[in-house]
């Protein structure tokens, strides 16, 4: 058994299985724990990192992506992971979600998707289903959700796929695949919260999820499964491409910069009016 | 003996590859020169003018006085600047660098032949030797130069203004180049940007010395994620900057109190434009030092630099990596467009080489990130070099870097990140002083103006004027220890700033109790001239 952590979760939040997974994953993973740099911004699911025991930069709301692209290109040798909710990476994040799956970086990216700002008490994310009626949006939120996962595999990520809370062992060798995979890596997390989401709970996870058998190659294909929602919804890794070629990175972590380095930058040609 | 040109085209027409290969070439030949321009945000069209002042002496500064020589690329060019031509200085009429084109065009078959006609022509008019010109051309245009002289000579201005050339190695800047080259002493490896003018030569610096040294430049998508990118690069182990302009500086906000709160070292250089909003995108004001030092939410220290020579950007560049890093605080290089697209020269011995290398110290597992010390700086250190995990936190956060809500902790925090602010002033940069200590009046300015108050403080006392000047290059936090030799409570106090409301005149107020007796304000996106600001003084001097 896993010791008892003090977290700021409700009691039944899903947020607690993905823990248990993670800290399993971490534990079998073939990379040493202090390699393993967590980033999150701010909601409930971005407090995943403090109840782990890694590195963690737990940044602001909507912004655990570049933090982590800046630590990637600093430190290839470190294995990093953002973690954030749905509202933090697909709202508030938004364009850095899309923007740093076109930088090619080996990174992976989880979300806790809830459907649901948890942390300020139940108003819509960009994933909310129509019509769904909230504090902010009591005549049903006007707006269609996002797919995240249609929206990742037209970027370009390489990895994408959606586990759910409710599954464990099937989640946890997810994560693990997504961790392991050389790229850019997207688990969607279908993460029941008891408290401000009534719709999609468990059971009603449980009468619709299904598991891919394996994973989609085709990109078109991809986005038709990824597309699935309400009576079927698939779970697995939704599309996974290892011929795209990750960015080389360059070392500058300790590499000496000499005076003859800086010497070499005298005599430069100006470059104004820009 | 000074000799000022102008050269006045369209944007496109060549005006500015004029000034890069005149001011390049002034280089090789030993000559002292200070090059600026006047631009306006468009690629094509429009009219923009490029100045250099050549001398036998160092020149920091526009001369503000009558040109020796004016050349028209356009037709706006004789309309606007005609009339401050000096009555024996030389026009070269449009109708003149028509023929310079056309003439170029006939003997070398290429019309670019006609910009370095045009810098042969104004070496010969201070005197270059066609041999000379030849030995210091750019590859390629050695007899594009020798053959320009030729017009000079028909047109009777060879060595009408002779200057001597007098500079002993020389080396030539502008102010983002010595922004940049500062950095990279200061140890920085890694600058994430979006391009916004007058910041992005900053950028385009970092993306060429990223070609073969060990240094990184992202674009990144915008400025939120720039700074968010330079914070994490940082919290790796990699020294890290911030570049951009008030407008985007407006959108790192969040990054600064983000930088506040985990105590991550960044360096963040805002290269000033007159706002507000997109205000006028390549004109110089001193207009945001009230907006960056009150960026971010919450309260946490910091340093801001305004530097107003190459040697003081290089030497306050350098410095702010190492104060931020030993403090664990976001430190400002504060600078404008004036500065930004200014060219200096300075001699090779002044330009500093020593780079600082960042310790990494190693630590075990019962590292702490916050860890509560006397002094308030916790040790730091990056992820991955041993079994210290390093945790950082936006919320409020317990020595480990774990949120809390806990009041008294939250007190001790705030305590020891703000306590920091103590040992800052003890280090606190002081400020150039020139002229006499007794001088009747002083004149304080701080950034891009400290050298232009310099000469003109200098023409007022030669003309008998009791004034010394007083240059801030750290701004923030300002000490009594930095003005206590000056005894300005005796003297009559002007501060000069590029604003329109003199918002350091209201610092030194806040900060120093020292009230100013004169404002000398400017916002029209211009710079100072040293004739501009030697009679405005002299009107307030007598
Ligand atoms: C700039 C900013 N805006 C708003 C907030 C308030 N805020 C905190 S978390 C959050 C939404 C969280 O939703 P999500 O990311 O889905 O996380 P969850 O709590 O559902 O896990 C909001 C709006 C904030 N912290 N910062
Ligand atoms: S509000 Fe929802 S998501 Fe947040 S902890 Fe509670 S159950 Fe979990
Ligand atoms: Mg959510």
């Amino acid at each position: 058994m896993e010791p008892k952590i003090e977290t700021g979760w409700c009691p039944g939040c899903g947020n607690f299985a993905i823990r248990d997974v993670l800290e399993k994953v971490f534990a079998d993973l073939p990379i040493l724990r202090n390699k393993i740099v967590l980033t999150s911004g701010i909601g409930q699911a971005a407090k995943m990192p403090q109840y782990l025991d890694v590195n963690y930069f737990n940044g602001l709301h909507g912004r655990s992506l570049p933090p982590a692209v800046g630590i990637k290109l600093a430190r290839p040798d470190l294995t990093v992971i953002a973690y954030s909710g749905d509202g933090c990476m697909y709202g508030e994040g938004g364009n850095h979600f899309i923007q740093t799956l076109r930088r090619r970086l080996d990174i992976t990216i989880l979300v806790s998707e809830n459907q649901v700002y948890g942390l300020t008490k139940g108003q819509s994310s960009p994933t909310t289903a129509l019509a769904v009626k909230n504090d902010l949006s009591p005549g049903g939120n006007p707006n269609l959700p996002l797919n995240p996962l249609a929206l990742a595999v037209t970027m370009g990520a390489p990895f994408v796929a959606r586990g759910f809370a409710g599954d464990k062992e099937h989640l946890k060798a997810l994560i693990r695949e997504a961790i392991l995979f050389k790229g850019t890596a997207v688990v969607d997390i279908l993460q029941p919260c008891v408290s401000f989401n009534k719709i999609n709970t468990y059971a009603w996870y449980r009468e619709r999820v299904f598991k891919l058998e394996r994973p989609l190659t085709d990109r078109y294909e991809a986005i038709r499964t990824a597309d699935l929602w309400g009576e079927k919804i698939p779970i697995g890794v939704i599309y996974r491409n290892d011929e795209a070629p990750c960015r080389e990175i360059k070392e500058i972590f300790q590499v000496p910069l000499t005076k003859a380095d800086v010497a070499s930058r005298l005599h430069m040609r100006c470059v104004m009016m820009r | 003996m000074e000799f000022n040109v102008l050269i006045g085209g369209e944007g496109g027409q060549g005006a500015f590859s004029v000034e890069l290969e005149l001011t390049e070439i002034l280089t090789r030949l030993n000559y002292h020169f200070f090059a600026t321009k006047h631009y306006m945000s468009r690629i094509r069209g429009g009219h923009n003018f490029h100045m250099v002042r050549i001398a036998d002496h160092p020149v920091h500064a526009l001369n503000g006085g009558k040109w020796e020589m004016i050349a028209a690329l356009d037709d706006e060019t004789e309309a606007l600047h005609k009339p401050d031509l000096r009555e024996d200085g030389i026009f070269l009429s449009r109708e003149r660098t028509k023929e310079i084109g056309a003439e170029s065009k006939k003997l070398f078959g290429e019309i670019r032949a006609a910009n370095t006609a045009l810098v042969g022509i104004i070496l010969t008019v201070i005197g270059v030797t066609p041999e000379k010109m030849a030995e210091a051309a750019e590859p390629g245009k050695a007899e594009w130069l020798k053959k320009s002289g030729d017009f000079a000579v028909r047109w009777g201005i060879a060595g009408a203004f002779p200057v001597s050339a007098a500079a002993v190695c020389p080396a030539k800047f502008d102010g983002n180049q010595a922004l940049a080259f500062g950095a990279l002493l200061g140890g920085c490896r890694f600058l994430a940007g979006y391009p916004m003018t007058p910041a992005t030569s900053i950028l385009h610096y970092f993306s060429e010395a990223a070609e073969d040294l060990p240094v990184h430049f992202e674009q990144a998508e915008d400025e939120i994620a720039a700074i968010n990118m330079a914070l994490g690069a940082s919290y790796a182990g990699v020294r890290s900057m911030a570049a951009t302009s008030g407008g985007g500086f407006a959108l790192m906000q969040e990054g600064v109190s983000l930088a506040g709160m985990t105590e991550t070292p960044i360096v963040i250089a805002v290269a000033q434009r007159p706002g507000p909003a997109t205000g006028l995108p390549t004109r110089t004001e001193q207009g945001d030092l009230n907006f960056i030092l009150h960026a971010g939410h919450g309260e946490f220290p910091r340093v801001l630099f305004a530097p107003g020579s190459i040697v003081e950007t290089i030497e306050l560049a350098r410095k702010a990596f190492d104060l931020s890093d030993r403090y664990q605080i976001p430190v400002f290089l504060l600078t404008d467009q004036y500065f930004a697209d200014s060219v200096h020269v300075i001699e090779e011995e002044e330009i500093p080489l020593d780079v600082i290398a960042r310790e990494c110290p190693v630590f075990d597992e019962t590292y702490k990130r916050y860890r509560l010390t006397g002094n308030g700086i916790s040790p730091l250190t990056f992820p991955g070099l041993s079994d210290a995990l390093v945790k950082l936190d936006s919320d409020e956060h317990d020595e480990e870097g774990k949120i809390t809500e806990d009041p008294e902790l939250r007190k001790r925090m705030m305590d020891k990140r703000l306590k920091k602010m103590g040992l800052l002033k003890q280090e606190a940069v002081l400020p150039t002083f020139c002229g006499a200590m007794d001088a009747a009046a002083v004149v304080l300015c701080w950034g891009s103006n400290r050298l232009i108050v310099k000469e003109a403080v200098e023409r007022l006392n030669a003309a008998g004027l009791s004034v010394c000047a007083l240059h801030f290059g750290q701004v923030y936090p300002l000490t009594p220890a930095m003005i206590a030799p000056y005894r300005l409570e005796a003297k009559k106090r002007i501060c000069v700033e590029n604003n329109a409301t003199g918002q350091f005149t209201g610092l030194l107020k806040r900060e120093l109790g020292l009230a100013v007796d004169h404002k000398v304000l400017k916002c029209d996106g211009d710079c100072f001239t040293v004739l501009e600001l030697y009679r405005t003084l002299k009107g307030l001097l007598t």
